[in-house]
């Protein structure tokens, strides 16, 4: 018998990160910002990318995957606005690369401006998977408590930008904006805070304009500066 | 429960590893988990146990090791734990700091116990 020991150091995930990078780059290059969106059930994700949709029309194109345990109904809501693919999980309790490539695949990879994932409603799983994402935004709703921030942390800390959702609903909810700010820049100090309601369309173009400026500079740096060379 | 997703690729691994090492027991999977992994121990060593025997034999252990979160000051480059998730530097009070430990699940080791010796006789 010979036993022996084989050190690894090599980080668990290191595959689907790499593939996850050579993706993004990939969509990048050909100028698709990813956006992750990610929240609890029912934070309003399928109602933020409803008035996106609106906003962008006939401006700037965009494609959304929709990640669903079993059902298709956000799917259904979005397909009469933007071209969507639905991503069954089966249970699952958050998205993985392999999915979304499939979605791409059944969009016939569309050459859009913006690639929205509609993350399956959860805020500890999909925080662990890289899914080629340029932007990670965790929605929070002004319903569901100002200490989400604290109780998910790598949720908060993987994330680049915050939006608070259900504005409207803030005068009949324990909730403060300030909270859930601080609560959050104590885990991520760069997150990028926004807010908007939706339903009667206040901060989605403060939320688009947010999106247009991501797409120029996080795409910047696929391009060689003219001049450059 | 994404522990199971994370075992399936942690399988994989080592997996590739015996192939590499050419065959043998696999006797222990030495694994670090940092506390921002958003991985939940317990669960992790559940869905282990459920999945391993599909792989490697059951008697296979898997040692697991938490692993705090360590940080970085980007002023004043001190080094400091992050007690409670409070990203901010304990020495300056700057929050421009770095995480340098603590977020990712890390396969340390493989150990196998083969019965060929180390010049190859086949058994
Ligand atoms: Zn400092």
């Amino acid at each position: 018998m010979n036993q022996r020991t084989i050190v690894v150091q090599r980080d668990v995930q290191a595959d689907q990160k790499a593939d996850a990078a050579t993706e993004r780059e990939r969509l990048g290059r050909r100028g698709t910002l990813v956006v992750n969106l990610l929240s609890s059930p029912g934070a309003g994700k399928t109602t933020l990318l409803e008035a996106t949709a609106r906003h962008f029309a006939g401006r700037r194109s965009m494609a959304v995957l929709v990640g669903d345990l079993e059902t298709d109904r956000d799917a259904k809501r979005l397909s009469p606005l933007v071209p969507v693919a639905q991503l069954t999980t089966g249970g699952a309790c958050h998205l993985e690369l392999s999915l979304v490539q499939r979605g791409l695949k059944a969009l016939g990879d569309p050459e859009v401006d913006f690639l929205f994932i509609e993350n399956v409603g959860n805020l500890v799983c999909p925080a662990s998977h890289d899914l080629a994402e340029h932007l990670r935004v965790v929605l929070i709703s002004t319903t569901e408590g100002d200490d989400k921030p604290g109780k998910y942390p790598k949720m908060f800390r993987t994330s680049q930008a915050m939006v608070i959702t259900k504005l409207d609903l803030l005068p009949h909810v324990p909730f403060s904006v300030k909270a859930v700010t601080e609560d959050a820049h104590r885990i991520q100090p760069h997150l990028k805070v926004l807010a908007n309601c939706a339903l009667d369309g206040s901060g989605i173009a403060s939320w688009c304009d947010f999106l247009e400026e991501q797409h120029q500079q996080q795409l910047a740096t696929y391009h060689e500066p003219a001049g450059n060379r | 429960m994404h522990e199971r997703s994370l075992i399936r690729s942690l399988l994989r691994q080592v997996e590739q590893i015996v192939a590499v090492e050419g065959g043998g027991k696999v006797t222990e999977i030495r694994v670090q988990v940092g506390d921002l992994s958003g991985v939940e121990p317990l669960l992790f060593q559940t869905a282990f146990d459920d999945m391993v025997p599909s792989v490697f034999s059951s008697d296979c252990r898997l040692a697991l090791e938490i692993v705090p979160v360590t940080a970085v000051c980007s002023e004043c480059e001190h080094q400091f734990e992050i007690v409670d998730f409070q990203f901010r530097c304990p020495e300056c009070q700057t929050k421009s700091v770095q995480v340098i430990q603590g977020d990712e699940v890390t396969l340390i080791s493989v150990s196998i116990n083969s019965n060929n010796s180390i010049e190859g006789v086949a058994s």
